[in-house]
């Protein structure tokens, strides 16, 4: 009996330390989206927008910055997109920004048509996307650590660490809770 | 031993009991979410496609139908070959030129409506489970005569219910032997081509 009881414990003792770390859907290291990136430095990255000039990732150091991976092909990530504007809405003049980065294969082709005409209802209005779009290819996601699914969202600290990775749609509240933790930490000197 | 230590142990362990029972399905929760985020496959292994031809052999100079089944992984799904959106990326099945085989035809399965947790109230029209795609191909003189071999280009986007992969071309191959004309070909794998054909 005892032993059962042993057993039990033991059990439950390894689920308390496995449950611990499970995150909503924060995505922790060994991931399907490749080793974790969380806790490192963002990686140096120079992006293309959708005019061709270079948006070096480094240059929004000094900004809370989520870094989203879409694609006009990827449902949930249609489908997030006014939580996207929303975030954008909400933080865009307090020191935040979301970088969407377009993993479409043909590029600027069909992804600037998709930003400039696709109306999102946000708040009972009708929204075009109001953040950043860039370019990314596989070299991009590799720096990332490899991507597989989407949408998948990187949060990146004031000072250029990533504090959070998710993979699938974002949770609004979990988003706000996040950013205004982020915001409110010292700007990097 | 006495009646209140006894009573005591049995409170003790109905106690321990209840926390390791409580511990143990929170940790299994936590297991599936775990899972959930981190048991995407390579968009390639999403989709088994397997090829059936209808006659053996097929006699040169016939026509004769292809049968492409493609098994779709449990909690995936595939667009269809005719999604609403115009942004999504139909599934399509496409054939390399070879000499003496002409594709003259493609008949693709019907789409199932259904919702997901990110689209509530849009449902999509997709592909799940196994479902099959007809081909109906032309054998011309100039075809090879003896072991065949027709190489087709299967391309599809999947989904689960929170997350998506890119898009990805698999290659299906299917072989077949030719016999000269006027050879009587055996109909064969008759159960698929009639279950396709219902469901198209």
């Amino acid at each position: 009996m005892r032993k059962v009881f042993g057993g039990i414990l033991g059990l439950a003792l390894a689920g308390v330390l496995g449950a611990a770390g499970c995150g909503h859907n924060t995505v922790s290291a060994g991931s399907s989206a490749g080793s974790s990136s969380v806790g490192l430095a963002e990686p140096q990255v120079t992006f293309k927008d959708l005019q061709g000039a270079s948006v070096p990732l480094v240059s929004l150091k000094g900004k809370v910055v989520l870094v989203n991976f879409w694609a006009t092909w990827c449902d949930p990530c249609q489908a997030e997109i006014p939580t996207l504007i929303g975030l954008q809405q909400k933080y865009g003049d307090k020191g935040f920004t979301l970088l969407g980065v377009a993993m479409d294969d043909d590029g600027k082709s069909v992804v600037e048509p998709f930003v400039q005409k696709t109306e999102f209802t946000v708040d009972g209005q009708k929204r075009t996307m109001n953040y950043p779009i860039v370019l990314g290819d596989d070299a991009i996601a590799q720096k990332f650590g490899g991507l597989i699914g989407y949408p998948i969202s990187f949060l990146i600290s004031r000072d250029g660490t990533i504090q959070k990775k998710y993979l699938g749609m974002l949770n609004a509240k979990e988003m706000d809770q996040q950013i205004e933790s982020l915001l409110s930490s010292a700007p990097a000197s | 031993m006495s009646g209140k230590q006894g009573s005591r142990r049995v409170a003790w362990r109905a106690g321990v009991l209840t926390f390791a029972i409580a511990a143990c399905l929170g940790s299994v929760a936590g297991a599936i979410a775990a899972r959930q985020e981190s048991a995407l496959p390579k968009p390639s292994a999403v989709v088994k496609p397997s090829a059936y031809v209808s006659l053996e052999p097929v006699p040169r100079g016939s026509d004769f139908e292809v049968a492409v089944v493609i098994e779709i992984a449990r909690g995936f799904h595939v667009n269809s070959h005719t999604p609403r959106d115009p942004y999504l990326i139909p599934t399509t099945i496409k054939a390399q030129p070879t000499a003496g085989l002409e594709i003259s035809g493609t008949k693709y399965p019907k789409g199932r409506d259904e919702k997901f947790a990110f689209s509530p109230d849009k449902p999509l029209d997709v592909y799940t489970g196994s479902v099959t795609i007809l081909l109906h191909v032309a054998s011309r003189a100039s075809a090879h005569l003896g072991a065949n071999r027709l190489p087709l280009t299967l391309r599809y986007q999947a989904c689960n219910d929170s997350a998506c992969l890119a898009p990805v071309n698999v290659p299906v191959n299917v072989k077949f032997d030719l016999a000269p004309a006027g050879t009587k070909g055996r109909a064969v794998h008759s159960e698929i081509f009639a279950s396709a054909s219902a469901s198209h």
